[in-house]
């Protein structure tokens, strides 16, 4: 296909809501045409942005038998009204479809500056549909839209794709959202990166941008976004920024990344290792914040808007992992693709992690696939005769980087490992192994370490998700104290499901805007910002609301789908309990713990639908026509 | 009973300090002294001072500071009284506390966050000092 132009076809003028731009892009890859879609303001109002509205355009378009991975499903980029502004930490953009990983709602955000220069160019979102017969980008740019030919591009990693699209567009300022080979083969996990490296990474985005033979959106913009009162905004926003600066936390993470917190983490039982198997790692000081900021850190990065700055630039100049100036890895990455596999080596580690990256595969979900895969090769069900000759042993990275290429290009092993942990246990015959909720992989803090972590894998819309209730921090003691969510014991199982329930609801609401979770600005603040962009007299109860109905929604869909009240458990390995450690002795007691969330929810235990009477409160009566 | 933030409390702790075996084998590397700083509030008109001169597993000096220019040293922690308490009381991790806006901290965020074990062993120190409290 030669370079191939397609001008959107521009209705909109002024907009009208404040805080939004008041368009999405509706791209029909299929028929290679780009147009304008006025924003619907009663869903704006309703769900207000992110993966909230994300949802609710979704519902509108999807059936039962939506193939995630066929064109028919659609894959939305979507910001928030906050987005672009001087928020601090409000920059953020998602990227939602049904997941090909799990067969659920599928959603994965990521900071750095993508998301306001889709904001900037014009557009609150884009909503694509269809495949494409060649592969294609999309271009975004200042109010106009275009397909271009980007066969020159498939087949590179998303490093190149980036620098080549920079190169092409002749722009340094263009950000590109871009898949690697992973999403070109359709790794059921992986991920989409922007910004050199920030991976919008879990349930497998990246796969549906492959399976349209879309490569990467690309944004660039001048404009603003229109705020109801600049005034009340800035005043507020500059009043959150001088918190942030004086807090603790702030410097903690700006200094040591959030993987400061790993020898943290890791004493309380919180950091798996050696495949959940194990307590605590006691290397885990050598792949740490601290150890990364005293060796091969050569600077900080952050994303729009941002005073954190969280993000690590290493390098390393010497040894077999020799890498240019990178992303380093932060938490997450450190613990799968480290103490998971007991590797205690930091530059091999951040090896890994710019593999991943480069090769666009979710880092959290890799780390768990391989982790098992080394379980069961240690375990003798696994052979080299499996794994292709390779040699699995417990903290040796050389394999990995292997076995981490081949799945990226689906070669040999690597592509039963490209379908997950879930298919790679089912194949041996240990389902009770895989260590995941509803097909997505467990993230990197111990259920056993938190009940509130254990109700965050069981009940997130998109399996085993650490952040649609960062549990972890509040058990730690980080409490919402003016939204009534205290601190509670982490092991207390007592009156917790009711406490996670409106830490869910805040949590969603503020994926609505598109919010950091690192950062604790007061839960006023956070209002005062969204009611001075927009105009909209929200109180705090008015956006626990708007999460809630957001989480019903998502759940809506997700019954629409293959959601199975039987897999609503933890896998019989986190039922045992670790004998050292932070989280010796404990299970959590998940019967329990999910009756009392159901009776929070006013959801049905048996079938997992929301009650008729509890749609109807939220508003969503075309969901309660649909469900009864 | 000692009340909590004199001299007579800070040379207590460092006694505990210095028996533990488990803080000389966790803090063995740790190089560093503190101001532990108990905010003003109803029972404490100025703010306390403890200062407290750690180094590789033992404390080598303790005392309240009626003076805070006395020393300068390279962490100062802050927090009020009601937050000290619940360290004491094994309620709040004081590492925990910090990344929870429970405690301030002026120092090297970077060094402090890899001292988790050592932190864990000084609190259990400080629960050994039979302490009173300000009611």
């Amino acid at each position: 296909m030669g370079e191939r132009w397609i001008s959107s076809e521009r209705r909109l003028g002024k907009h009208t809501v404040d805080g939004y731009l008041g368009r999405l892009l509706v791209v029909d890859l299929t028929a290679g045409r780009v147009a304008e879609e006025e924003l619907n303001s009663e869903y704006a109002r309703r769900f207000i942005g992110g993966s909230g509205l994300a949802a609710r355009y979704t519902y509108d378009m999807i059936d039962a038998d939506t193939d995630p991975l066929g064109p028919e499903n659609p894959l939305i980029f979507m910001t928030g009204p906050l987005v672009g502004t001087q928020a601090p930490s409000c920059s953020r953009y998602v990227i939602c479809a049904r997941s090909p990983h799990t067969g659920l709602w599928g959603e994965s955000n990521v900071g750095g500056f993508m998301g306001p220069q889709l904001r900037f160019a014009g557009y609150d979102g884009i909503v694509i549909k269809g495949r494409a017969d060649e592969p294609v980008y999309l271009f975004v740019h200042d109010g106009e839209a275009e397909l271009r030919d980007a066969s020159q591009l498939w087949g590179l990693d998303t490093y190149g794709t980036q620098q080549a699209i920079r190169d092409e567009l002749g722009e340094r300022s263009v950000r590109a959202a871009c898949i690697g080979p992973g999403g070109e083969n359709l790794v059921k996990y992986a991920a989409v990166i922007s910004d050199q490296g920030r991976a919008a990474g879990r349930s497998g985005m990246g796969a549906v941008m492959g399976s349209k033979k879309l490569k990467a959106v690309v944004c660039r913009g001048k404009g603003s976004v229109p705020l109801a009162d600049k005034g009340a905004f800035e005043t507020t926003a500059g009043e959150i920024l001088a918190l942030l600066k004086d807090d603790v936390s702030t410097q903690v993470l700006n200094q040591t990344g959030t993987s400061g917190s790993a020898n943290m983490l890791s004493l309380s039982g919180n950091m798996p290792n050696r495949y959940f198997m194990a307590g605590e790692f006691d290397e885990v000081d050598n792949i740490s914040g601290s150890t990364m900021a005293e060796t091969i850190q050569v600077g900080t990065s952050g994303c729009f808007g941002c005073v954190v700055q969280c993000g690590r630039q290493v390098q390393i100049t010497e040894g077999p992992y020799q890498l240019e100036e990178t992303d380093g890895p932060e938490y997450e990455t450190v613990s799968a693709l480290g103490s998971l596999l007991l590797i205690d080596d930091l530059k091999a580690v951040s090896y890994l992690n710019y593999l991943c990256n480069a090769l666009g595969l979710d880092t959290v979900s890799m780390g768990v696939t391989l982790g098992l895969a080394h379980y069961l090769y240690d375990e003798g069900i696994l052979s080299s005769r499996d794994t292709d000759g390779l040699v699995l042993r417990w903290g040796d990275a050389e394999p990995v980087m292997r076995l981490i290429e081949m799945t990226g290009r689906r070669e040999g092993f690597g592509d039963l490992l490209a379908e997950g942990n879930l298919s790679l246990a089912r194949r041996f015959g240990v389902e009770d192994l895989a260590a995941q909720v509803h097909g997505l992989e467990i993230a990197m803090h111990d259920p056993r370490a938190s009940a509130g972590v254990t109700l965050s894998y069981l009940t997130s819309p998109r399996g085993a998700c650490h952040n649609k209730s960062d549990a972890y921090w509040l058990d730690m003691g980080r409490s919402l104290d003016d939204l009534g969510i205290g601190f509670t014991d982490r092991f207390e199982e007592e009156g917790k499901a009711a406490l996670m329930v409106r830490h869910q609801d805040w949590r969603s609401a503020g994926d609505t805007l598109v919010s950091c979770l690192l950062v604790y600005p007061p839960s006023e603040a956070l209002v005062a910002m969204l009611a001075a962009a927009t105009g909209w007299g929200f109180t705090i109860s008015d956006l626990l609301q708007v999460g809630e109905r957001i989480l019903n929604l998502k759940r809506a869909l997700n019954i629409r789908w293959d959601w199975n009240p039987e897999h609503e458990k933890l896998p019989s390995l986190f039922m045992q309990p670790l004998t050292e450690g932070g989280t010796a002795g404990y299970v959590p007691d998940v019967e329990k713990l999910l009756t009392d969330y159901y009776q929070a929810r006013a959801w049905d235990r048996k079938t997992g639908k929301p009650t008729r009477e509890k749609l109807l409160e939220l508003g969503l009566d075309e969901v309660a026509a649909d469900l009864y | 009973m000692i009340d909590f933030g004199t001299d007579e409390w800070a040379k207590a702790f460092m006694e505990q300090i210095n028996r533990s075996e488990a803080y000389a084998e966790a803090a063995k590397t740790w190089e560093g002294d503190f101001y532990f700083i108990i905010e003003s509030e109803e029972h404490y008109p100025e703010p306390l001072h403890v200062y407290v001169d750690l180094w590789h597993g033992v404390c080598r000096e303790a005392f309240a500071a009626a003076d805070p220019s006395v020393k300068d040293p390279i962490f100062r922690m802050s927090g009020p009284l009601e937050n000290w308490r619940r360290v004491i009381d094994k309620t709040l991790d004081p590492l925990q506390g910090l990344l929870t806006r429970q405690f301030k901290l002026q120092g090297d965020m970077v060094k402090i966050m890899r001292a988790v074990k050592a932190a864990q062993e000084l609190v259990n120190c400080t629960a050994l000092v039979p302490t009173k409290f300000p009611e």
